[in-house]
């Protein structure tokens, strides 16, 4: 019968067509697929530390992109908030966004909108700060337990035998990376008995509220011997407020910042070390995996391996996360090298 | 008050007489021959000529005209009186003189016989016209004495304010005015009386020739009253003309030497004020074609509305009345007189100090509009597009408005039904409407008013009070708003009507109540009732009836 | 409070009437400097360190930015209108000219602050000119503004920063600066303050503002230009924001495009609880200065007991009620007795 046939034909032409199909993805396989539009969504624009993160200047994750030849955009909201950075997500998608890499102001909020623009194939990788259900893969800053591990580890260094009070200036109380660090920083203090952590204050890396809470601490606190800031902004703001009260020296300050920015406290002795890893390093291995992810050259899964440029082999972890190295210390020594 | 006992009792009743004055001699004499009443009246004045006049004003707004060749007279050290009923172009006269209007035809003219040519208050000021309203409007948050001299204090080296020169200034005005107000003191929570005082404080700053004071005593109480009068005094001994508008006839006697009487935009009378007495006044005043009284008498049910001893400290006193089913009683009298105000404090808008409001056997909660609805007690308040309209809103959402609850089903709407309610109920009411979804700003006046009506009537009430119904609205709807309260009377709703338009209250109720000053002081059966016993026991020149002066004190 | 001042009621001699509208006047004030005095006491009973000389003088110097800008929003606000871009003036002005630092190197700091002056005259102009002269309502007016500003500040900022490292250190201890013990900034502050109160008071342009604020008819009714006066108290904001923008760098050394965002509110609140009424015409610049310390008091107290700073804008926000309620009751007070005056006068 006619119809038979035709049904028959028309198998064959369908199969035929998988077959190509299959053989093209292995041959593109080989090599990435160029022309991507990749949105990379920093926690808010205006924020040195992701323009260090995300330009081509630093050779950050644009960089990368350019290099790979997809068209990157850098896009955010203007204030590092879900309701702010929500709407951009959403607009990069109905802009038939290939990938996105983003650094999640709040998991919660962000995750239905990840999912959905999974559903419709878009790739999701986040950097910095994770979305741990809703992306395909996460490229860390730095291991969270040798960030609260070595800012607990220098302060003690630095204040010696003799140790004292240290307090702690955080930046929102309801930021995960914040606490995630701060609870290594505890389990890590417990090896020094000499140190006493006195207090725990948020200042919202706001500048104003953290030169307050950092005020606040230094008179609470009259004997106050050192201040962990394990964020870049209220680093700023606590390496401000000690300089001005005269307390250089009498107040030690360390923690996350960067070079850059950190240099005259570094110089001045306010801060005779901070830690960092290289933003930039995220940014860049975080975009190359976006790519690879939406090439279809990897998949998230552990143990999966791509090349990131120059920075080398990177292996996915568990939890579909990648571990891109450890952090490096600024001191007076060394600061001027660096250009982030 | 002389004058009232020589003026007597008017003989023919039905205003036959005041139809004579006004069409045969004074209105007639003033139009037809305007020059010889002016020389008549520069020879009573000893040959001054007027410091400012204003030669045949007419205005006109629409189709209304407001002023019809209005000629008036101002002398230097003289006190004028401007009287006449609402709407008789009083107010727009003021406007005229304070700039806020400029005078389709005629002219202003100053003393020395040039035309003034006025575009605003400020030109006003420079041409030393002050006008003082009822209710000033004085910046609250500045000191009496910046109130004074605001943008025109006096200055000392380097542009700076003198305060103490300020200061020193103003203190000698208010001793001028025999007022001690203090110059420093917030003019905030000052009286309406102290306020007018800074007001006049200002005139005499910037030497006002003529000072203009739009009814300024009929939110005074009675010192205050006094004590306006000694700064008039003063005013006019340091030769001001002054233009006093005023109700009270017995104020124009006490401080005024001349009297002009408008009415319906017209001049009737204008001439010294020795020669008149307030019969006279009156008569010019309300003196018009009565309209024909058609309606034939009709029983009267049982009280239905009982206000007893109502009271409020400062505004009324004393208020006893019924309303029965199936009557229309009228409440009359001045603005001011605080008739609205008894109204409101029976429907429970605003809250009374003693007394009982009942419907039927029914005692009404103080303060609670809600309780008086729920008692069939419906309210068509004054200012309709403040108080009885939405006016963004469909007519249709604003006739259900007060029926929603009838209207709705578990709750929710249902816009057919709404509809077929509201169209039901304009249809009654004859209101004539382009589209009944379009927003009541779409309506006239009059139409606005017959939607307010219909909102309240759909509610079938057992009583309503409508305050002011025809304010506003032209000669045919007002007809038709009549026909309408006497239609609902004769249905058996007990009808209570505020109305300052005396003719209206003829035509319309069956009994008529008196305010002034707070206290019911009149009441007139429609039989025996007149313009103008009406307006003098309003007007506190009356032949009072001895059952209702005698109502406890 | 009412004990002092009752007994001056009584006699009716214009002298003594003035000495107690005096009182009167200078109440608004005198509620706040209450409030501060026993916050301050308290405080000081928890954490005696309060009252040291290095707390009081980082109070007055964080107070010093925030006092400076209230005193060009008191005079909007006093005009019946609100300006809500001054932080976004700041802003920009902060990053506009501490840049210079890097741009010019060896530039004088005079000149940084012309810069900074020159940046927030020019939103000034622009906001003044919309509202006054379009007579569009100043809050949708500045609203935009601020985002407009921000949304300028983001893109000339980019990917740029201002480094602490490239501004001279002569700059950067401007606030820690001090003569006789209390900070330069400060001072310099008190005599803006001063010059803007005297302005209020003994000129007829300053006093205009009030009758503006007090009823925007009336004042044009009397001839007031209303237009010209509204522009020029927003010119005079936004310059003082753009003043305050080189202040906030000098005490922060570092800025980003997000600097001093959301200060209007705070500044806003300074202003209101300083006595100066939102809708207009009553208050002072003395007042909204005041406004400003107390709220920097109430931060830094809040910070110095050790309350968590979670909940420091919850009980900040519940002092602010508390300060307004308090303020407002001695004003009602004040009210009232000038009313039981009038009735004695009058009777």
């Amino acid at each position: 019968m006619t119809s038979s046939l035709s049904k028959r034909t028309l198998m064959l032409a369908v199969a035929a067509l998988c077959a190509i199909g299959i053989v093209g993805g292995v041959a593109y396989a080989a090599s990435l697929k160029k022309g991507l539009k990749v949105y990379v969504i920093p926690k808010n624009l205006g924020n040195s530390y992701f323009t260090t993160a995300d330009s081509v200047k630093t050779d950050g994750a644009l960089a990368a992109l350019g290099t790979l030849g997809e068209k990157g955009t850098e896009t955010s909201g203007t204030a590092a908030t879900p309701a702010s950075q929500l709407p951009v997500i959403q607009s990069s998608i109905a802009k038939g966004a290939n990938a996105l890499i983003i650094s999640a102001d709040d998991p919660l909020a962000l995750c239905p909108t990840l999912k959905s623009a999974a559903a419709k194939g878009v790739t999701v990788v986040t950097y910095d700060s994770d979305a741990p259900t809703c992306r395909s893969i996460y490229v860390e800053n730095a291991p969270a337990q040798s960030i609260g591990e070595s800012e607990v580890v220098d302060m003690a260094k630095e204040l010696g035998a003799a140790g004292g009070q240290v307090a702690i200036v955080s930046a929102a109380a309801s930021a995960t990376n914040q606490n995630t660090w701060i609870g290594y920083m505890k389990t890590e203090l417990k090896k020094y008995p000499k140190l006493d952590l006195v207090s725990t204050v948020y200042g919202n890396d706001d500048p104003t509220t953290a030169t307050q809470v950092t005020q606040g601490l230094l008179q609470k606190y009259p004997k106050l011997k050192g201040i962990i800031s394990p964020t870049t902004v209220g680093i700023l703001a606590a390496a401000e407020v000690i300089d001005k009260a005269k307390d250089i020296g009498k107040v030690l300050l360390t923690g996350l910042g960067t070079p850059l920015e950190m240099k005259s406290y570094i110089e001045n002795g306010t801060s005779p070390d901070v830690i960092l890893w290289n933003p930039a390093r995220t940014g860049y291995i975080a975009a190359y995996a976006a790519v690879e992810l939406a090439s279809k050259a990897i998949t998230d899964a552990t143990g999966q391996t791509f090349t990131a440029g120059s920075f080398g082999k990177e292996t996915i972890g568990p939890d579909g996360t990648i571990d891109p190295g450890g952090t490096t210390t600024f001191t007076k020594a060394n600061v001027n090298q660096f250009h982030f | 008050m002389r004058e009232v006992s020589e003026q007597g009792d008017p003989t023919n009743p039905g205003g036959q007489g005041s139809q004579n004055v006004e069409r045969g001699r004074l209105a007639g004499g003033a139009a037809d021959s305007p020059s010889t009443a002016s020389t008549q009246l520069l020879s009573q004045t000893g040959a001054r000529p007027p410091i400012l006049s204003v030669r045949e004003a007419t205005k006109a707004f629409g189709a209304v005209h407001a002023l019809e060749g209005v000629s008036i007279d101002l002398y230097a050290g003289e006190v004028h009186a401007l009287v006449g009923e609402n709407g008789a172009g009083k107010s727009t006269l003021v406007k005229i003189f304070g700039g806020v209007h400029q005078p389709d035809s005629g002219e202003l003219v100053d003393a020395d016989g040039h035309a003034l040519v006025l575009t605003g208050p400020a030109d006003a000021r420079e041409a030393g016209i002050a006008i003082i309203f009822q209710e000033p409007t004085l910046f609250p948050d500045l000191s009496v004495a910046e109130n004074v001299f605001i943008g025109r204090q006096p200055r000392r080296s380097g542009g700076r304010i003198d305060h103490r020169a300020m200061r020193r200034q103003a203190r000698a005005l208010f001793e001028r005015l025999g007022v001690p107000l203090d110059p420093d003191r917030p003019a905030r929570g000052l009286s309406i009386a102290e306020q007018q005082i800074v007001e006049i404080g200002k005139a005499l700053s910037f030497d006002a020739k003529v000072v203009v004071m739009d009814e300024p005593t009929a939110a005074l109480s009675a010192t205050e009253v006094a004590r306006l009068f000694g700064v008039v005094q003063s005013l006019r001994d340091h030769g001001a003309a002054v233009l006093f508008i005023s109700h009270r006839l017995e104020e124009v006697f006490a401080i005024c030497q001349r009297v002009t009487v408008l009415r319906d935009g017209r001049r009737v009378l204008s001439q010294l004020l020795g020669e008149l007495t307030a019969g006279d006044l009156v008569r010019a005043m309300v003196g018009r074609d009565i309209a024909a009284r058609e309606r034939t008498q009709h029983d009267a049910g049982a009280a239905v509305l009982r206000v007893a001893e109502l009271q409020r400290a400062g505004i009324f006193k004393d208020i006893s009345f019924d309303v029965r089913a199936g009557e229309i009683v009228a409440l009359a009298g001045l603005v001011g007189a605080g008739r609205s105000e008894v109204a409101r404090a029976a429907f429970g808008i605003d809250v009374y100090d003693s007394g009982r409001v009942l419907v039927g056997e029914r005692a009404l909660h103080k303060g609670r509009p809600i309780d008086a609805m729920r008692a069939g007690v419906a309210f068509v308040p004054e200012d309709r597009r403040q108080q009885g309209l939405v006016m963004d809103m469909s007519i249709i959402d604003n006739i259900s408005l007060a029926s929603l609850r009838r209207l709705s089903r578990h709750g929710l709407l249902i816009p057919s039904v709404e509809r077929s309610f509201a169209s039901d109920w304009a249809a009654r009411l004859q209101v004539k409407y382009g589209n009944i979804a379009n927003p009541a700003t779409s309506l006239s006046g009059g139409n606005q008013q017959k939607v307010v009506l219909a909102k309240w009537l759909s509610r079938e009430p057992a009583v309503i009070i409508v305050d002011e119904p025809t304010r506003g609205i032209d000669v045919a709807t007002k007809a038709e708003v009549h026909r309408l309260l006497v239609e609902l009377s004769r249905s058996g709703v007990a009808v209570l009507m505020i109305s300052s338009e005396l003719p209206e209250v003829l035509a319309v109720a069956d009994r008529i109540l008196v305010m002034r000053e707070g206290r019911l002081v009149a009441e007139f059966a429609r039989a025996n009732a007149s313009e103008e016993r009406i307006m003098a026991a309003a007007t506190g020149q009356a032949d009072v009836p001895v059952a209702l002066e005698s109502s406890p004190a | 409070m009412s004990a002092a001042r009752e007994p001056e009621a009584e006699p009716s001699e214009p002298e003594s009437q003035r000495r107690l509208v005096d009182v009167v006047l200078r109440a608004r004030t005198f509620g706040i400097i209450v409030v501060l005095g026993v916050l301050v006491l308290i405080t000081a009973l928890i954490q005696s360190r309060f009252v040291g000389g290095g707390e009081v003088r980082f109070i007055l110097s964080q107070t010093a930015l925030y006092a400076l800008v209230a005193v060009g929003e008191a005079m909007v606000i006093l005009t019946r209108n609100v300006d809500l871009s001054v932080g976004s003036v700041v802003g920009l002005s902060a990053y506009v000219s501490a840049n210079m630092f890097g741009t010019h190197p060896g530039i004088p700091i005079v000149l940084v602050f012309l810069v900074g002056l020159g940046v927030g005259l020019g939103c000034g102009v622009i906001t003044g000119a919309i509202t006054a002269i379009g007579r569009v309502p100043s809050l949708v007016v500045t609203l935009a503004m601020l985002y407009i500003i921000r949304g300028v500040d983001t893109i000339i900022v980019g990917s740029g920063v201002v480094l602490a490292s490239t501004e001279p250190n002569s700059f950067l201890n401007i606030p820690t600066a001090t003569i006789f013990g209390l900070p330069d900034l400060a001072l310099a502050v008190a005599v803006v303050v001063a010059i803007a109160a005297y302005y209020l008071n003994s000129y007829r342009s300053g006093r205009d503002l009030y009758a503006i604020g007090s009823d925007p008819d009336a004042a044009r009714r009397a001839g007031i230009p209303v237009a010209k006066r509204v522009f020029t108290a927003f010119v005079i904001s936004g310059g003082l924001a753009g003043l305050g923008g080189v202040v906030w760098a000098s005490q922060y050394a570092t800025i980003e495009s997000t600097a001093a965002s959301g200060l209007e509110l705070q500044i806003i609140a300074s202003v209101v609880v300083g006595g100066v009424a939102i809708f207009g015409g009553s208050g002072s610049v003395v007042g909204a200065a005041l406004g400003a310390l107390l709220l920097q008091t109430i931060n830094s107290a809040l910070n110095v007991i050790g309350v968590s700073s979670i909940w420091t804008e919850a009980i900040s926000g519940l002092l602010l009620i508390t300060a307004i309620t308090l303020d407002r009751g001695i004003q009602l007070r004040v009210a009232a007795a000038l009313r039981r005056r009038r009735v004695r006068l009058g009777a």
